[in-house]
């Protein structure tokens, strides 16, 4: 069995050959060690996992590789520390195979982009990164994917630096990710302090032990503040802004990064910690209701899009929001089961609505398509498969782990469980208005749609099989030895639960796949009699809630504006300088009046000695008293 | 004691500087006074002058081969009165180099000037031995007359006369008071020579004679030796003095008389008038505070370089106050050191000027020292090392003589001195720094337009000062033990 | 005379060895320069051995007699904190006379030499071992940098220079009584027996005495690290400076500050120390947020890192004002880390003002296009000094971090607020400095990201549009500067254990030796002496 730090490594190399002298190199050599080195980590994986027997229902205790010793200071000793477990194989897979997909796709999405060397560079690095975070066994190593990923996002979102709007988008994600770092820091920080370790192991073992009730105050702290990191990376409330805008990167960017593995390291990163978070039931409550809050806000915000990224965006905002709904109520295991279906159709959504953009000529408003179903027949396909899963049609992967969630869902809370079935109506029927605006009615754009070539169609058709059929990959039982403490906590998950429960939620589906015929396709007038209808909602929804301008108004204009006219002008040149200089100035003018006293006649110096005689002889004279 | 009227052989060696600088002066006026107008043979007179001066030097040492008091304890040659020899003697050396080159410059070449130097400086070595208030004040006189000429040396010079004038006028005006506390303290203790009066003020006898007299003549003297060292508040006329004087001159008055008149100074409070110091301390105090702060903060404004380094040299005559405050032996051990190495910087220092000066002095002004760091990089260089050291920037001199004046002043508590002192040798960074400003930072300007290479004698003097600022600032050891050794007639 | 010694007194010979070269022969010059620097360098590696062996103690250790009367010692030696210092120094050295090369056109001879004087002062202030000594080096520093900035500076560079003499003049006279004080009350300059007679109570100091004395090393160090409100010498000091003279100035002489404080005001004082510990962190935290929110709307690049460095040393001040062993490490290692990052940000720039003549962020914009390894560069530096994982910085960060949160969790609360501000400053200045597109270049019709459209001009290979612009991109001699710095930021975030264990292990010696109240100190320096009396 190869080491485990092959996996990452094979990608970094790619990384740096390409990122080095990628310039020099000609496509075809460049496309070959992308793709070749992310080929290269998969059959690492699956030979890895193969050797745990990960597929032959082994692999129940976390396989650790120590390397060597990062950060020694005291008795804080953080290793640099590979580990394997269920959970992370499952992510595994998911990374480097869909990545592995999407590596390909690119190959022949970005064929004709300049930059080309730099976009394989950057997404190498991005593979790299996103197999450290899930190979970490300590919160640091881990940390260290985390800010990598964010670094490659940040760099794969400005990747057009020429377009402003791309470095706003590309500093946006960053620095939003930056506050939910912060959270993260200091939760490991708490984590140290309570633990004196970082390592999951030591971590999860001593707080497995304590029992139930112990220590909760601490525990709360510690998951929020790790949630709050989560909700940075996996854009949640309040967090979520960067991911809409973070669609200003390549279409495939948006696929691997922004759909099917990095945004949901934040899922992952809170699955990995189940065990402190049970400690805390506040904790577990806030994730599943900020999940669900995000999961329908987004929704909401996605009925009313035009630009088909947009809307595949806030949809993976909302169901980002789902997989926290999982995690908070205990459903771990169907958390990080949505999160692998997920990866499937979302990024399938993706690749397809590129392979769109690709053949519209770079026509991202759907207003602007329409009837591409027969130009482009196979991405029609693949998009309505995605759509399908996404929308929870049964026996579609979608279906499997958003019903497994609901249902888990309505173990803790019936409202939970209802507002998620009716934001699962919302999001098939937006999946669906995309789907109608696109390929039905009548072509509404210009130019002559042409079916993308195979190397794009081939990962497209891939993806769509998993989409139908990955939900009978049955990854939440798999997992259930990682959430062993976490399972019997989670009462009424799936399974256990009223089939009805299941019903509902299709039934919701189907609605809002009808719904969204009768709007887009019977009747495309609706919209618009709708949209003036309830014009003011409408305009709060296609505004997205104003939220950005909130924050723009409330928290970074104040900031600059107070940085610039009061700390730096005020206080620095102002206050501090000015006292400064002004100390000068004095001393400088007492000198000037020190001059005055010289005169230049003899008679005021005579003066001035007499003065002084006086005063020294009374001084000497008289101190220590007359005797 | 009628048993030897006649003073023995040993008595003459040691004054024998004072016999070899008089000697010395009269040949040079002689031979003045028969020099042929017509032959300009007057390389003979500084000739003379330069042996006199080498040999006064080497007889100052030589006296001190046998020390012990003379004529009846009105001269004493013990390690003190030897180091101000020597230091008033050197500074003399270093004055002649400077002058030499001025005065051919100036085409002012005449005996007169070197006999003067010759008298002020005999005046100045009694000064630094002699251990009875007459002799202080003869030797007082002869140095501060043949001075008060020098400054005016230049009949012709509207500013020499006005400087001439206003030092003899101000300098006899404080004599005065000197003399008058001369007067006041024989009447009380019937004696003049210090241990005496030390024995007399501090016996249990003492009781029928009043303390307040004593320190009404105490004070009366302080103002004469205040005046001479420019404490404040007799320092007014120092500016204009310095100013006026010819620029070797005023290297000569802020460092030769200066030091005799320090040394004096602490003979008289630190033997007589010590028991009475609880009188005296606060006084000093004030006005070691007062001097330093009138230096420094009026140095700040000023734009004349003569008259920036005369209220400098105020500032620092306050730092040496701040060390007799102390009283103690490391005080007097500080001031030794700080006015061997303040002499050379200051020298120097005015040395560079009378250079950059030229012709007449016409170039005085601090802006006329634009672009000397480039024009004449060795100068340029040399006054910055002098500056530096009169900042106190470690490994110069001047650094050190900080050093243990304030270390002598913490040893005797005097701690908010301590950190006032240390505050204004902040500020006066300030000031020093403006010059080093001019001469690297900014670009030449006319004044250093054309200016001819040093002559050999103020290169010599320039170079001598400058090497010794930073010997005494890498090895401090070879004078301060000697400081050291000497300091301990403070009984 | 040891390998120390030498290595310090080679930029001293090396200085009157460039006096005596030609004035005119600008290239014998910088050559000499190069060459002597990098022979220094080389040399001072030597000295790592011994220390590493044994970091806890002083290796390389001289004691001779100075000056007798009053006693004060040549007493240098290194241990695992003053090593890097001194190496870094050195390293530091060779780089600046590099990034020199052409940027200095006038009055090299003076340039080198002062540069040369500059590293014998900073060699000797590391390592020195007696307060007057440490005095001595520490004037000695400030000499040549006023030359460096007051002469080869830009427009206001008189005022910054006089500025920062005078600043850090105000704050050392007040330590140079300080340290006279102490010596009339022990007869005494020498580091090792003031720590002695204290540590064995034999020399107590008053509550208000050991205050004062504290605060009156406090202040010096202050000034110079600097710690806020007593910053604003440095913006001026960094703008106006020479390239050369911002990256020593940022890279080692702030350092003095912090190890100052690690060395001497702690250690000597801990009990006044830990006393006053709350208001010093607040300033530092208040200096790590106040630094990163104006470095923000700083309209000039310089500017803009020189307060970042006011952010940086913020946080090496609460990480040795935690007391933690976490807490000392990272500010050990972050001020290694500040001196590579913000030094290769100031030799950035510098090529930058060298290539256009501006440090206005204004008069940039897109020069990744014509200059993409420049922006390459610019950017891993940047993110070196934003703290991002496997690059230098965070290891440091993270620890103070660490250390803060133990000591009070409050503390890293606040102080991590500047690791968001950070990444804003940062790339705000990147985005608006390399990204976007370069003066004269055609604008694409439509602004969407069109990908093909822009991306052929975010390909600089086949752009036609910046032939009027001149932003060449990295030639080889500015390659030879940059290369040793980003290495050295991989080096120190990935292999953090080369340097980490020395720092730790004198940093944990002088945290024991120092802890708690009298008794305790009593107690655990009679287990040392036992100790070595076995």
């Amino acid at each position: 069995m190869p080491p485990l730090w092959l996996i990452p490594t094979f990608p970094l190399i790619g990384a740096a050959l390409n990122g080095l002298l990628g310039r020099r190199f000609g496509k075809t050599l460049v496309n070959l060690i992308a793709i070749g080195s992310v080929a290269a980590s998969f059959a690492t994986v699956l030979m890895v996992l193969s050797g745990l027997g990960a597929f032959s229902g082994g692999l129940h205790e976390a396989h650790i590789e120590r390397y060597f010793t990062w950060i020694q200071s005291g008795d804080l000793n953080i290793g640099y520390d590979l580990m394997v477990d269920r959970l992370s194989a499952v992510m595994l897979m998911v990374v480097t195979g869909v990545g592995l997909l999407i590596h390909i796709y690119a190959a022949g999405y970005m064929a004709h982009e300049g930059g080309y060397y730099r976009f394989f560079a950057y997404l190498n690095l991005f593979m790299f990164f996103m197999l450290t975070l899930v190979l970490g066994a300590n919160y640091l190593v881990m940390f260290v994917g985390w800010e990598g990923v964010g670094l490659c996002s940040y760099l794969l979102i400005g990747f057009y630096f020429l377009e402003k709007f791309a470095g706003d988008a590309g500093n946006k994600a960053f620095i939003v990710n930056r506050v939910g770092d912060f959270g993260f820091m200091l939760g490991a920080f708490l984590i140290f302090i309570n633990f004196k370790s970082l390592d999951f192991g030591t971590v999860f073992a001593q707080a497995a032990h304590l029992p139930a009730d112990q220590g909760a105050g601490i525990f709360t702290a510690i998951c929020l503040l790790l949630f709050l990191g989560a909700a940075g990376k996996s854009a949640q409330i309040p967090l979520y802004v960067w991911l809409p805008d973070a669609m200003a990167g390549p279409t495939p960017v948006s696929a691997l990064i922004h759909a099917a593995t990095m945004v949901t390291a934040g899922v992952y990163m809170v699955s990995r910690s189940s065990v402190l978070f049970l400690h805390s039931q506040i904790a577990m409550d806030t994730v599943a209701v900020v999940g669900l809050a995000t999961a329908v806000m987004a929704a909401t915000i996605g009925l009313v899009q035009n630009d088909i990224k947009k809307v595949y965006a806030y949809s993976t905002v909302s169901q980002l929001g789902y997989m926290f709904l999982g995690c908070g109520v205990g459903a771990f295991q169907f958390g990080i089961f949505h999160v692998v279906t997920h990866a499937f159709f979302k990024a399938l959504l993706f690749l397809g609505a590129g392979s769109v953009i690709h053949a519209m000529h770079h026509e991202q408003d759907m207003r602007h398509m329409g009837g591409l179903r027969s130009k482009t027949p196979i991405t029609f396909a693949c998009l309505l498969a995605a759509a399908l899963a996404i929308a929870g049609f049964p026996f579609t992967s979608g279906y499997f782990s958003k019903d497994a969630i609901l249902e888990a869902a309505h173990g803790r809370s019936p409202v939970l469980y209802w507002i998620g079935v009716v934001t699962a109506g919302m999001t098939a029927f937006y999946v669906f208005r995309s789907i109608f605006m696109t390929f039905f009615g009548k072509f509404r754009g210009h130019g002559e749609p042409h079916e993308s070539p195979l190397v794009m169609t081939g990962p497209l058709m891939i993806l769509a099989v998993l989409s139908l059929g990955g939900g009978f990959l049955n990854i939440g039982s798999y997992l259930e030895p990682v959430f062993a403490t976490a399972h019997h906590a989670a009462e009424g998950a799936a399974h256990h639960g009223d089939p009805m429960l299941g019903y509902i939620a299709t039934a919701a589906g189907l609605i809002g796949i009808a719904l969204a015929y009768v709007f887009y396709v019977l009747s495309p007038s609706l919209p618009d009699t709708f949209s003036n209808l309830f014009s003011m909602p409408y305009r709060w929804l296609s505004n997205k809630y104003y939220v950005d301008e909130a924050y723009d108004s409330t928290i970074i204009q104040p900031i600059i504006g107070g940085s610039r006219t009061l700390l730096w002008k005020g206080i620095d040149v102002g206050l501090i300088d000015g006292i400064v200089n002004g100390v000068a100035a004095l001393a400088r003018n007492v000198g000037g009046g020190l001059k005055l006293l010289q005169s230049g006649y003899v008679r005021s110096y005579a003066a001035w000695i007499v003065i002084g005689s006086v005063v020294i002889i009374a001084a000497m004279s008289l101190m220590g008293g007359a005797r | 004691m009628p048993a030897n009227i006649l003073p023995s052989a040993s008595e003459y060696l040691r004054i024998l500087p004072e016999i070899i600088l008089t000697v010395a002066g009269v040949i040079v006026m002689l031979l003045e006074a028969m020099r042929d107008e017509k032959y300009e043979n007057s390389s003979a007179i500084p000739g003379v002058t330069l042996f006199a001066l080498v040999a006064a030097l080497v007889g100052a040492i030589v006296s001190f081969s046998d020390p012990g008091s003379a004529f009846h304890g009105m001269i004493i040659v013990d390690g003190f009165a030897t180091f101000f020899r020597v230091l008033v003697i050197g500074v003399g050396l270093l004055v002649f180099f400077i002058s030499g080159s001025y005065l051919e410059r100036e085409h002012a070449h005449t005996g007169e000037y070197w006999g003067l130097l010759l008298f002020s400086l005999v005046g100045q070595s009694l000064m630094a031995a002699a251990n009875e208030l007459m002799m202080i004040f003869i030797g007082l006189e002869i140095s501060s007359i043949a001075t008060y000429i020098l400054a005016g040396y230049l009949r012709d010079d509207k500013r020499n006369n006005e400087s001439a004038l206003k030092y003899f006028l101000l300098g006899s005006f404080a004599t005065a008071f000197f003399l008058y506390g001369i007067a006041w303290i024989y009447g009380i203790t019937g004696s003049t020579n210090l241990l005496e009066i030390r024995r007399v003020i501090s016996t249990a006898s003492a009781a029928h004679i009043s303390m307040t007299l004593v320190g009404t003549a105490a004070a009366l003297m302080f103002v004469g030796f205040a005046f001479k060292i420019s404490a404040a508040p007799f320092q007014v006329w120092a500016p204009d003095v310095y100013q006026g004087a010819p620029a070797p001159v005023s290297a000569f008055m802020s460092a030769g008389p200066k030091a005799a008149a320090f040394a004096i100074l602490i003979r008289v409070f630190l033997t007589a008038f010590e028991p009475i110091a609880s009188r005296w301390e606060p006084v000093f105090w004030v006005c070691a505070l007062l001097t330093m702060i009138v230096g420094n903060f009026a140095a700040l404004a000023q734009t004349n370089l003569k008259r920036l380094l005369a209220y400098s040299s105020i500032a620092h005559a306050g730092y040496v106050l701040v060390a007799i405050t102390a009283h103690n032996v490391i005080g007097v051990q500080a001031v030794m050191f700080y006015l061997a190495s303040y002499a050379f910087m200051n020298v120097g220092a005015f040395a560079v000027v009378a250079h950059v000066a030229r012709k007449g002095e016409r170039f005085l002004r601090i802006e006329d020292l634009a672009g000397l760091g480039s024009r004449q990089p060795g100068v340029a260089a040399m006054l910055t090392i002098f500056l530096l050291s009169m900042i106190g920037v470690p490994l110069t001199g001047g650094f050190f003589g900080k050093f243990y004046i304030f270390k002598a002043a913490l040893d005797a508590n005097l701690v908010w001195l301590t950190v006032l002192g240390l505050l204004n040798s902040a500020v006066a960074a300030y000031y020093y720094l403006r010059l080093i400003v001019m001469m690297y930072m900014h670009e030449p300007g006319e004044s250093t337009e054309g200016l001819q290479p040093l002559t050999a004698g103020m290169s010599a003097a320039i170079w001598i000062s400058a090497a010794a600022t930073v010997f005494l600032g890498i090895f401090p050891g070879f004078v301060l033990d000697f400081a050291g050794k000497s300091a301990n007639f403070i009984k | 005379m040891n390998l120390y010694d030498i290595v310090l007194a080679l930029p001293a010979i090396a200085f009157f060895l460039i006096l005596l070269l030609p004035k005119d022969n600008t290239d014998l010059i910088r050559k000499a320069a190069l060459i002597i620097s990098l022979g220094i360098f080389l040399v001072s590696l030597g000295l790592m051995p011994a220390v590493l062996a044994a970091p806890a103690q002083m290796s390389h250790v001289t004691d001779v007699q100075w000056i007798s009367m009053p006693n004060i010692r040549y007493h240098v030696g290194l241990d695992g904190v003053s090593l890097w210092l001194v190496l870094l120094s050195t390293f530091l050295t060779p780089i600046a006379v590099i990034i020199s090369w052409n940027y200095i056109d006038k009055r090299q001879k003076e340039f080198y030499g002062f540069l040369m004087v500059l590293e014998f002062g900073l060699i000797g202030v590391f390592a020195a071992m007696d307060l007057f000594l440490f005095y001595v080096f520490w004037e000695v520093v400030l000499v040549p940098m006023y030359f460096l900035v007051g002469i080869w500076g830009y427009a206001r560079r008189i005022y910054a220079a006089v500025k920062l003499f005078l600043y850090t003049m105000a704050g050392s006279v007040l330590m140079l009584g300080a340290t006279i004080y102490l010596y009339n009350k022990t007869g005494t300059f020498d580091y090792g027996n003031l720590m002695t007679l204290m540590t064995t109570g034999r020399l107590v100091l008053g509550p208000v005495e050991g205050n004062l004395l504290f605060l009156a090393f406090f202040l010096a160090f202050a000034i110079k690290v600097p710690i806020f409100p007593l910053h604003t010498w440095l913006p001026d000091a960094h703008v106006e400076a020479p390239t050369a003279g911002s990256v020593m100035l940022a890279s080692v002489m702030l350092k003095m500050g912090t190890y100052g404080l690690l060395r001497f005001a702690i250690p000597m004082f801990p009990v006044a120390a830990r006393e006053n510990a709350p208001w010093i962190v607040a300033l530092g935290i208040i200096g790590i947020i106040y630094g990163a929110l104006v470095a923000l709307v700083q309209p000039n690049i310089k500017k803009l890192v020189a307060y970042s460095s006011v952010s940086h040393l913020g946080f090496v001040v609460v990480g040795l004002f935690s007391f933690t062993q976490y807490g000392l490490d990272g500010a050990v290692y972050v001020m290694l880390a500040h001196g590579i990052s913000t030094g290769a940000l100031f030799m950035l720039v510098g090529m930058m003002y060298e290539r256009r003549h501006s440090l206005d962020i204004k008069d940039y914009g897109g020069v990744a296009t014509p200059a993409p390894w420049l922006a390459t560069v610019f950017l891993v530096t940047t993110l070196a000094s934003i703290g991002l994982p496997t690059l230098s910085n965070f290891v440091g960060e993270y620890l103070i971090l660490q250390g803060a949160a133990v000591a009070n969790f409050n503390y890293a609360v606040f102080a991590a607020i500047g690791v968001i501000l950070s990444a804003c400053y940062m790339l705000w200045m990147y985005q608006r400095v390399f990204l976007g597109r370069a003066p004269g270049m055609a604008e694409t019709g439509h602004g969407h990201g069109h990908d093909d459209h822009a991306a052929h001009k975010a390909e600089p290979a086949h752009d036609e549009h910046h032939h009027d612009f001149h932003m060449p991109d990295l030639n080889a001699r500015e390659w030879s500067a940059l290369l040793p710095m980003v290495a050295l930021m991989i080096l120190m975030g990935v292999a953090a254990q080369l340097f980490l264990p020395s720092i730790s292990a004198s940093n944990a010696d002088a945290l024991t030796s120092t802890k708690g109240s009298q008794e305790q100190r009593v107690k655990v320096n009679l287990n040392k002496e036992l100790a070595n009396a076995r």
